[in-house]
């Protein structure tokens, strides 16, 4: 197997420990996967309960989501499975992508969200479906802040006391995932978390 | 694309154009078998397979040419298929140089080979001026309407010979496709290419030539051959152009094609034979931040006489431990990998007799006339270093006048078959006999 990010051979000496699945695969080179910043920034406040942002969204994370995304390279959700796995594994919450609109999820072939969590094996419920095909990345602070409505929720909430962990590939300014927790609050829901990828973080 | 759908579709209409799909897959009794038609790769690793919104079935796609623009089952590749463009047959060649008598006879075989549509191996050795050897076989072809391209693995070498090519052909279309090159005319009837652009094309040269044929990923990589083949038009030929063919590449002409073989230089001299120093645990004594003493002695030496040189390490992490402590000598001296990219400035700066040297992975191996340059190789004795690449980096040595001669020592630890390898091949093309 070659790293799926730089493509060099990837150092993959079969060992018991792999063999028994104790010593997890990686299917990038650690040169590449030191790249990325781990950050578990932490944030909270009305809307939404909580947003942990698990990586910093740094060079390396802008060409990670350039090839996933936009050369369609599915094959890189698997780069974060044990990590996504590691944050979202309660049985007690219910896990929720940010949805793509139809037509863009057609034009991508895929879902990037979706896609991620199927590749880390987290069970999820499509509750959410997005009601504008317009993307937040075209936009500038105050046409996002401007926004009407970008979700509508498909299904009743079974039971309020759940708690929701909506998952998104980044976060910018929050109006996407401050959405998505304002439409399943005005359905009863009582506690909604959300858990990104990437998050930018300001130079010092 | 750069054409708009309407019209595509409208050519599609009229079968000027072929449709064919981007991966085709066969079922075998061990599950699919993928091939993508674009760049014939079929190696199953590098398909991924998923659950595709847009045909909505089980789709795959290749990731060995995934940089081009992504290529999968429910894609569309298309082939034009009608009338061929029509090419000027009245070019220029502008170029003033003299062939020497060697030269001109490797020049007369290539273009004899040319006429007869034979593949043609142009084995010259390193600084004999194998560009300017291919002018007249080039300018046959333009002038009869052909349309030509030349290929080689790394892109710096087409940036390198584009403007020469341009100005040598100021008449003519050229057009260099590389990876983020802005391109005008995709149709130019002379095209400088990367051998991973030619992925792009179906039948569509009437010859190629592959410069720099040995190097790295050309020889590594087996779609790139197969791009070659699948890019010049059923009986055209293929020319490959090297100072170091490989075994492969030489029993392979030999069987089925014309062999030149250049053994002098430009200017006559012969090539600089390698001189093997013993240099024990250089490793060791570098990560105890001391250079080794006989490297040391070379390189104050160097410095002293206003020699520039290049010092060749097979790992960038030695590299970079080892230039901290070269700057103690001399604060100018710096280090180039493939990732810096201001390599070239580097380059340039040591030319300028700016800085007293260099050190360098197998990146400067080939490409680079340094006049007066002098070079020594650490751990010659790695597999990195083998007999194709010795040569090469000993033929950055000497290029030149007047400096027709230099020092092109290896410091190892132990003697490769490599390095005997190397030297024997430089002695045998040393003794060969010269045309006057």
């Amino acid at each position: 197997m070659n790293c799926l990010l730089c493509n060099k051979p990837l150092d993959d000496q079969p060992t018991w420990q792999q063999l028994l699945g104790i010593a997890k695969t990686s299917s990038i080179c650690p040169a590449c996967f030191n790249g990325f910043e781990r950050i578990d920034c932490v944030e909270e406040d009305e809307i939404l309960d909580s947003v942990h942002s698990l990586y910093a969204y740094n060079e390396q994370a802008r060409d990670y989501l350039h090839q996933f995304k936009f050369m369609q390279d599915i094959a890189l959700a698997t780069v974060f499975a044990s990590e996504l796995r590691n944050v979202l594994n309660d049985p007690k919450k219910i896990i929720v992508p940010i949805p793509m609109h139809p037509v863009n999820k057609k034009d991508r072939t895929f879902a990037q969200v979706d896609a991620l969590l199927e590749a880390s094996n987290i069970p999820f419920t499509n509750y959410l479906q997005k009601t504008t095909e317009s993307v937040m990345g075209e936009k500038t602070r105050a046409q996002r802040l401007q926004m009407t409505e970008l979700f509508e929720v498909l299904a009743d909430i079974p039971n309020s006391e759940l708690v929701f962990i909506l998952v998104d590939d980044i976060y910018t300014t929050g109006t996407t995932l401050r959405h998505a927790a304002r439409a399943l609050k005005n359905k009863g829901a009582k506690r909604v978390e959300a858990v990104t990828l990437f998050r930018p973080i300001r130079e010092k | 694309m750069p054409f708009p759908a309407a019209s595509v579709n409208e050519c599609v209409k009229r079968g000027w154009i072929q449709v064919i799909e981007g991966v085709t897959a066969k079922a075998t009794w061990h599950g699919m078998h993928y091939t993508c038609n674009r760049c014939f790769n079929s190696n199953q690793l590098t398909f991924t397979t998923f659950e595709c919104a847009q045909c909505e079935t089980t789709c795959a796609y290749c990731r060995n040419c995934l940089n081009m623009g992504r290529v999968s089952r429910c894609s569309e590749l298309l082939i034009w298929t009608g009338q061929a463009p029509v090419y000027p047959t009245n070019h220029r060649m502008n170029w003033q140089g003299n062939l020497t008598p060697s030269q001109q006879k490797a020049t007369n075989e290539l273009l004899a080979s040319t006429k007869q549509s034979i593949s043609h191996l142009l084995y010259a050795v390193c600084g004999s001026g194998k560009t300017e050897m291919l002018f007249q076989p080039i300018h046959y072809l333009l002038n009869e309407g052909k349309r030509v391209c030349l290929a080689a693995p790394r892109v710096d070498v087409i940036l390198e010979l584009l403007p020469r090519l341009k100005t040598a052909f100021p008449d003519t279309v050229v057009e260099a496709l590389y990876g983020g090159a802005e391109v005008e005319h995709y149709d130019a009837q002379l095209i400088l290419a990367t051998t991973h652009q030619l992925y792009r094309f179906h039948e569509a040269f009437d010859a190629i030539f592959v410069d720099e044929a040995d190097a790295f990923p050309y020889t590594a990589d087996e779609t790139l051959q197969q791009a070659v083949k699948k890019a010049v038009k059923p009986n055209g030929p293929i020319h490959f152009v090297t100072a170091t063919p490989s075994a492969q590449l030489l029993a392979m002409n030999k069987k089925q094609g014309n062999i030149s073989i250049l053994a002098r230089r430009y200017h006559g001299q012969p090539l600089p034979e390698p001189r093997n120093v013993s240099l024990w645990n250089y490793e060791k004594q570098l990560k105890k931040k001391k250079i080794p003493s006989k490297l040391l002695r070379w390189t104050k030496e160097r410095i002293d006489n206003q020699q520039p040189f290049l010092i060749f390490f097979h790992q960038i992490e030695l590299m970079e431990l080892a230039e901290t402590l070269f700057q103690q000598l001399d604060s100018r001296i710096c280090a180039v990998h493939a990732e810096h990219e201001d390599r070239k400035e580097r380059v340039q700066l040591l030319r300028d007799k700016e800085i007293p040297g260099l050190l360098t992975t197998t990146i400067l191996e080939r490409g680079i006339t340094i006049p007066n340059v002098q070079v020594a190789v650490v751990g010659a004795e790695q597999t990195i270093f083998n007999k194709g690449a010795l040569i090469q980096i000993g033929g950055r040595v000497g290029r030149s006048v007047p400096n027709t001669s230099g020092d092109f020592v290896l410091f190892h630890q132990g003697i490769t078959n490599a390095m005997d390898e190397a030297k024997s091949e430089i002695r045998k093309l040393n003794k060969q006999e010269v045309p006057r």
